[in-house]
């Protein structure tokens, strides 16, 4: 019996064993993820029993649950993970729509004049550092100098709205800088998913004469979902942690309107200093994304399983 | 006997005209004009903001906004003569590429290791991995601070260079051991029949072969790593400072937002990610295939 099950001539044995080799080459990696964050980990589950703020210079008090137990009771929480999940929600679906629509275009006009660099323009909302980009929409909404509350002033004649200052349009004013940042990523994943489909299939296809919705679903939904649905869960992963854009637009207000969990977090950690509370938040918050990627996996795998290959 | 190419898909030339022609040249032409005002307007922030790294603090300011003025370079001059600018770009540069490095040849051997050998709890490793990139950052920066200044590793290269490769070894493992899944076990059999060491095979056989997927792997952590602001910030304080942390400080000035200085900087820090994204734009598609590219791109 070898060590990884399959049958292999007598000779491949000499030297190192494959399970020895194996092991050396993925101890590297398990180093750094001991360090960086398994030990960050129990460092975090240390800290959620205790009361601890650092700047008083007092020792940290032992409270069993008692961290858990207010963020359980305190409905501020609860707000904050609805407002994360309606970003995370909506920036998810809206980019995906966007994407899938804007990477059948660009995916079906390869001989455009200038692809290249009209992708380049399109994908280049993406490498902009979230601060910058954050930072300079604040700028472009501003209700002064602002471009945009301008241009809605000119076309509408309304009077210059305060999009970030108020708490019915913030929300919405930070989400469409979001999806103006990645709706491009989902647009390369769908033209990613598309390449994925072997041309002959496509040729096929075409000499059939499929309808379009035919070849949707028949062609370029078997081949291409597998990519589309990780760049879903891509995305969701970025969505729901969304710090950089958010804290450099909004910092979580006005009030409380686009106070998501990773700027609660923020402000908890390195405004307040209350690491108790911070660390228990965060395992709770830590404990809803393993939740999400493993239905998210599960549901990924299941998918695999049956694709064409 | 085996391939070694970068062309992921070197059969295949874009042909002349598209597969259907439909319609007359006419409409054609204005369907490609409409995807150009599509891409356009995804640009036009942006364009926006590369602007204004042109303008005077007056004209940024401007009511209405000026689309047409005589462009100074009062803002990047100014910019270039401050000390500190060339301590943040040489920051990182040395920070990006050292730890996309690092992250990229260590991720290789532990997907190739995950890829041919049946770990027990492989599978789990590969989920824990995607679980750690859904952390938020706000949330696992507080342990790793208290946990950098008990080791006393704060403010110092190392310590930076250390966490961004840990950042990028998620991602990098994903898209190398889709790769690796992709290329056949009997490449790696016949080598060793060949007399082959494990190590030789896995570098001079296997390697060649997922080229495309290492450069995807280093385009796409550089573009993280190259925006991570928030670790930065924390764990590198004062002394280790990229571009995007010295963006966020040049906010709290006493005098208010600079946006001169913000645009000038933004646009420094931006020109080079556009450029690898034209150069390199194929291994960006094709590395998010995950090595199953069959069509066109």
């Amino acid at each position: 019996m070898n060590d990884d099950g399959m049958p292999r001539p007598r000779h491949m044995r000499q030297g190192l064993s494959l399970k020895a080799f194996a092991w050396m080459l993925i101890i590297p990696v398990l180093a750094f993820f001991a360090i960086w964050n398994v030990v960050p980990f129990l460092w975090l589950l240390g800290l959620s029993f205790y009361r601890y703020y650092p700047t008083f210079g007092q020792p940290p008090k032992f409270l069993g649950l008692g961290n858990y137990i207010s963020l359980m009771n305190d409905p501020n929480v609860w707000e904050r993970i609805g407002t994360t999940f309606l970003f995370m929600v909506s920036a998810v679906g809206i980019e995906t729509g966007l994407g899938l629509v804007l990477g059948f275009v660009f995916w079906s006009r390869r001989a455009l004049w200038g692809r290249r660099l009209a992708l380049t323009l399109l994908f280049s909302p993406m490498v902009l550092a979230p601060v910058a980009a954050g930072t300079f929409f604040r700028l472009i909404y501003d209700p002064l100098y602002g471009v945009v509350p301008y241009y809605i002033h000119m076309l509408f004649g309304v009077p210059k709205p305060n999009l970030l200052g108020n708490s019915h349009t913030a929300m919405w004013a930070v989400l469409a800088t979001d999806v103006w940042m990645w709706t491009p990523f989902m647009t390369m994943m769908t033209i990613a998913a598309l390449g994925a489909i072997p041309k002959s299939v496509l040729e096929a296809a075409s000499v059939d004469r499929l309808k379009f919705w035919q070849r949707v679903r028949y062609v370029m939904w078997p081949y291409g979902k597998f990519i589309l649905l990780l760049g879903v869960i891509l995305r969701t992963i970025d969505a729901f942690k969304t710090y950089g854009l958010i804290s450099a637009m909004t910092a979580g207000g006005p009030g409380n309107a686009t106070d998501v969990l990773s700027i609660t977090l923020y402000r908890e950690g390195f405004v307040s200093f209350d690491m108790g509370t911070g660390s228990a938040l965060a395992l709770f918050t830590l404990f809803i994304a393993v939740a999400f990627t493993s239905v998210y996996l599960y549901f990924l795998k299941n998918r695999e399983s049956e694709a064409v290959s | 006997m085996i391939p070694a190419t970068l062309d992921p898909s070197p059969a295949e030339k874009p042909p002349a005209n598209p597969p259907a022609v439909k319609g007359s040249r006419f409409k054609e032409r204005v369907k490609d004009l409409s995807v150009w005002v599509i891409a356009a307007v995804f640009f036009l922030p942006e364009l926006w903001i590369f602007l204004s790294a042109f303008k005077t603090p007056q004209q940024i300011l401007a009511v209405p906004p000026r689309w047409i003025f005589r462009p100074t370079l009062q803002g990047l001059t100014a910019m270039a003569h401050e000390g500190a600018f060339w301590t943040y770009v040489f920051n990182s540069f040395f920070i990006t590429f050292t730890a996309v490095f690092v992250a990229v040849g260590i991720s290789f051997l532990a997907a190739y290791g995950l890829s041919r050998y049946r770990f027990r709890g492989g599978d789990f490793l590969m989920f824990v991995l995607l679980s750690i990139r859904m952390v938020p950052g706000s949330a696992s920066v507080l342990p790793l601070f208290l946990m950098y200044t008990a080791l006393g590793w704060t403010n110092t290269y190392a310590g930076i260079i250390a966490f961004d490769v840990m950042f990028s070894i998620p991602f990098a493992i994903w898209i190398l051991k889709g790769y690796l899944d992709g290329v056949s076990p009997r490449f790696d059999e016949s080598a060793q029949v060949d007399g082959f060491s494990r190590w030789r095979t896995m570098f001079r056989i296997i390697l060649p072969q997922i080229l495309p997927g290492i450069v995807a792997a280093f385009i796409f952590n550089m573009i993280f790593v190259w925006n991570e602001s928030l670790f930065n910030a924390i764990l590198g304080g004062n002394t280790v400072q990229t571009i995007p942390v010295a963006l966020q400080s040049g906010l709290n000035t006493i005098n208010g937002i600079n946006w001169q200085y913000i645009a000038s900087l933004s646009f420094v820090y931006t020109v080079p990610l556009m450029a690898t994204i034209y150069f390199f734009q194929k291994y960006l598609l094709v590395g998010m295939t995950f090595g199953t590219v069959r069509g066109e791109i």
